[in-house]
């Protein structure tokens, strides 16, 4: 399709430029007004870094909230595609509901109405090519700056020049234009008109990937009187529709939720679009009612249309609104995951994906998802690997309960779980780490560098319990009281410890998470036998066999290891509560030297 | 270097170059007094009769939360002594 569908646009418009001097300023204008685009949405993205997403998850909580989230954004952004794009994203990463997606992208629906009354109200009346050319020439001035909010700052208003230029071009190339062929002539009246101009307005925002694009051409053509008002109102009602392919294409690349949002946006802006349709004559009247009550002049269009827009999208969210819940579950129940290879056993990566690449905030919090998700999976596998059951850990039972009820009774294949449940995952959040660095600041780097070392310590736990498990499972069945002891000691401890960092991970409140993982690091380090002279006095008292010393030794090391890695873990993904990369706890945790000292200090 | 003097004493004005460090106090500041709370339930429980296990545990989590609130309030006075450096700079102290 793509290959046919580029060379013929191509084609026609060339044939275009050279039947038309005039066409070729109107195409002119709107590959100007687009590059605006582009550059705005270049310079917002700059800002997102932090302030958009916090303001995102704090205005996002309730549906009012994200509808109001979604109008706002839009209004100021001028770009309902970005908005949307930037929630798949959002989604993507696991930072927002489905439901909360919906709400942003029904808000981000009505704000793109302001676009037409910024352009029919001010766009038209004034030469606002005059504004445009200071912008351009400070906004180029700041985009060569190193500092990246100048940069954002001038890449915006590069966006506006471009815009300001580009609606000019088409007003002007549509002027001209009229002196030489009269598109009015070509006016269809009637249903007929409606659906054959809302197909030419799906098509033209598909191509443009840009329904501020197409109503502004609408809005240009209609001020000069190139198109019927009626047939203008249904292509504005295609523009809307034809938007959604944005959506469709960034969440191509996105997971699944950002497939579903892509698909409420279709239907969401398809239903509104019918509506508007069969309710046309209901509306026109309402428009016309409206413009009355507010001073718009009856002959005035290109201000009626942007009353039209905003009323029929308006309209689109008060009906959908009651189905929000409805449609969240048809989507996920029309579009899962596919199970195929979840069947096979091995897990996948949940959140991360090229959608969430767009900003380095998503990529960052997608990875802290994903480091999350690993650590439950390694969390399984250090468990069944010490012979204990999950269920139990993350209980309230009793720790000498915990060790004495068997995962099984032969020890389990943990080759097999790393294979299934952490090798994968492990690679796609390096993979992908090295994907995202690329657009993060030194700053972020150092984050990531941390989080990638939490992984590793992860994976590096679960490959000392491989190495512990063996003997764990000879020796804890052993005849040896003291050697069952000292192992059953050593589950016992690791036991503790799964615990505490299972209720790091569950739990909000700072103090805890600060408590639990300082207690953690003073206990770990009772790990050592060789330190505590626990080993000493078994040998001393010959109550266990050299070789039995000698796994003993080596398997506390182990288990003194998975202590180590695990903390370290919990510390990077666990402790940053709210987020915001200013990892307080970090700064108030323990270090090792104080714990030693502390140690020390006890033993006084 | 005029415009730099001229950006620093708005940004001084407004607080803008603060927030980090403002909010950043008020983090620790709650999170002492979530810790301070602790410390007297903890204290409070040690008062009663326990297990001799309980006793040891408990013992031991109040000697980390005296660590930490030590730990945290360093911390503060730092923070509050950058403030107060910062400031002095501005008003040409």
């Amino acid at each position: 399709m793509k290959k046919i569908l580029l060379p013929s646009i191509l084609i026609i418009l060339g044939y275009g430029f050279w039947v038309s001097p005039d066409f070729k300023v109107i195409a002119a204008g709107v590959a100007i007004f687009l590059f605006g685009m582009l550059s705005l949405e270049e310079g917002f993205k700059a800002f997102s870094g932090g302030t958009l997403e916090k303001i995102l998850q704090k205005s996002t909580d309730k549906l009012y909230k994200s509808i109001g989230f979604g109008m706002l954004a839009t209004t100021v952004m001028q770009s309902s595609s970005l908005v949307s794009v930037l929630t798949i994203s959002f989604l993507g990463a696991g930072l927002i509901g489905l439901a909360q997606g919906i709400g942003i992208v029904f808000g981000a629906n009505i704000g793109t109405t302001t676009g037409a009354w910024l352009v029919a109200g001010f766009g038209l009346k004034v030469k606002i090519s005059a504004y445009a050319m200071p912008m351009l020439v400070f906004g180029v001035i700041l985009i060569f700056q190193k500092a990246k909010s100048l940069k954002g700052i001038g890449y915006i208003l590069a966006g506006l020049g471009f815009l300001f230029l580009g609606i000019h071009y088409m007003k002007d190339g549509f002027e001209a234009f009229k002196n030489a062929i009269d598109l009015s002539s070509y006016a269809v009246g009637g249903l007929k008109g409606l659906f054959i101009f809302t197909g030419i307005g799906i098509f033209a925002t598909v191509v443009m990937q840009s329904s501020h694009a197409t109503l502004v051409l609408i809005i240009t053509a209609l001020s000069v009187g190139q198109i019927s008002y009626e047939n203008a109102l249904a292509l504005a009602i295609g523009a809307n529709v034809g938007t959604t392919i944005t959506a469709i294409l960034g969440a191509m690349s996105s997971n699944i939720v950002g497939k579903q949002l892509a698909g409420a946006h279709l239907i969401f802006n398809v239903v509104t679009g019918l509506i508007a349709i069969v309710f046309m004559n209901q509306i026109m009247f309402s428009v016309d009612y409206f413009s009355s009550v507010v001073g718009i002049a009856a002959d005035d269009y290109t201000l009626k249309l942007a009353v039209f827009h905003t009323i029929f999208n308006v309209i689109g969210v008060l009906v959908m609104v009651p189905f929000i819940g409805k449609l969240v579950h048809f989507l996920e129940a029309f579009l899962k995951v596919d199970s195929s290879k979840t069947n096979a056993g091995y897990d996948t990566a949940r959140y991360l994906n090229d959608s969430v690449l767009e900003l380095p905030a998503t990529s960052m919090a997608a990875i802290l998802r994903e480091t999350k998700h690993l650590y439950d999976n390694a969390f399984e596998v250090i468990t069944h690997g010490l012979n204990l059951k999950r269920s139990n850990i993350i209980s309230t039972m009793p720790l000498d309960e915990v060790i004495k009820d068997s995962y099984a009774q032969n020890s389990i294949n943990i080759d097999d779980f790393y294979n299934r449940k952490v090798k994968g995952i492990y690679g796609e959040i390096i993979d992908f780490s090295a994907k995202a660095q690329s657009n993060m600041t030194a700053e972020d780097i150092e984050v990531l560098y941390k989080l990638k070392l939490a992984n590793r310590d992860l994976v590096e736990a679960v490959k000392d319990t491989k190495h512990l498990q063996k003997n764990l499972i000879k020796y804890t069945q052993s005849t040896n009281d003291h050697i069952r002891e000292q192992y059953n000691a050593i589950r016992r401890d690791l036991a503790e410890l799964l615990r505490n960092i299972n209720i790091v991970a569950t739990t909000d409140e700072e103090d805890v998470i600060l408590l639990l993982l300082s207690k953690t690091k003073v206990h770990t380090e009772k790990y050592d036998i060789l330190a505590n002279g626990t080993l000493d006095n078994l040998i001393r008292n010959s109550l266990i066999t050299n070789e039995m010393a000698t796994s003993l030794m080596n398997d506390s090391a182990y288990a003194y290891d998975i202590g180590k890695n695990l903390i370290a873990m919990a510390e990077v993904t666990f402790s940053d509560l709210k987020g915001d990369g200013d990892n307080l706890n970090e700064e108030m945790l323990m270090s090792d030297e104080e714990v030693k000292t502390f140690l020390e200090k006890k033993d006084d | 270097m005029r415009a730099k003097k001229f950006i620093k004493g708005v940004k001084a004005f407004l607080r803008l170059g603060d927030y980090k460090v403002e909010g950043k106090k008020k983090a620790i500041k709650d999170l002492l007094k979530k810790l301070s709370r602790r410390k007297i339930v903890v204290k409070k429980m040690l008062e009663g009769s326990l297990e001799k296990g309980r006793k040891k545990e408990l013992k031991e989590e109040l000697e980390i939360l005296t660590l930490e609130i030590k730990k945290g309030k360093k911390i503060l006075y730092k923070l509050y002594a950058k403030t107060n450096l910062k400031e002095g700079i501005t008003n040409g102290k």
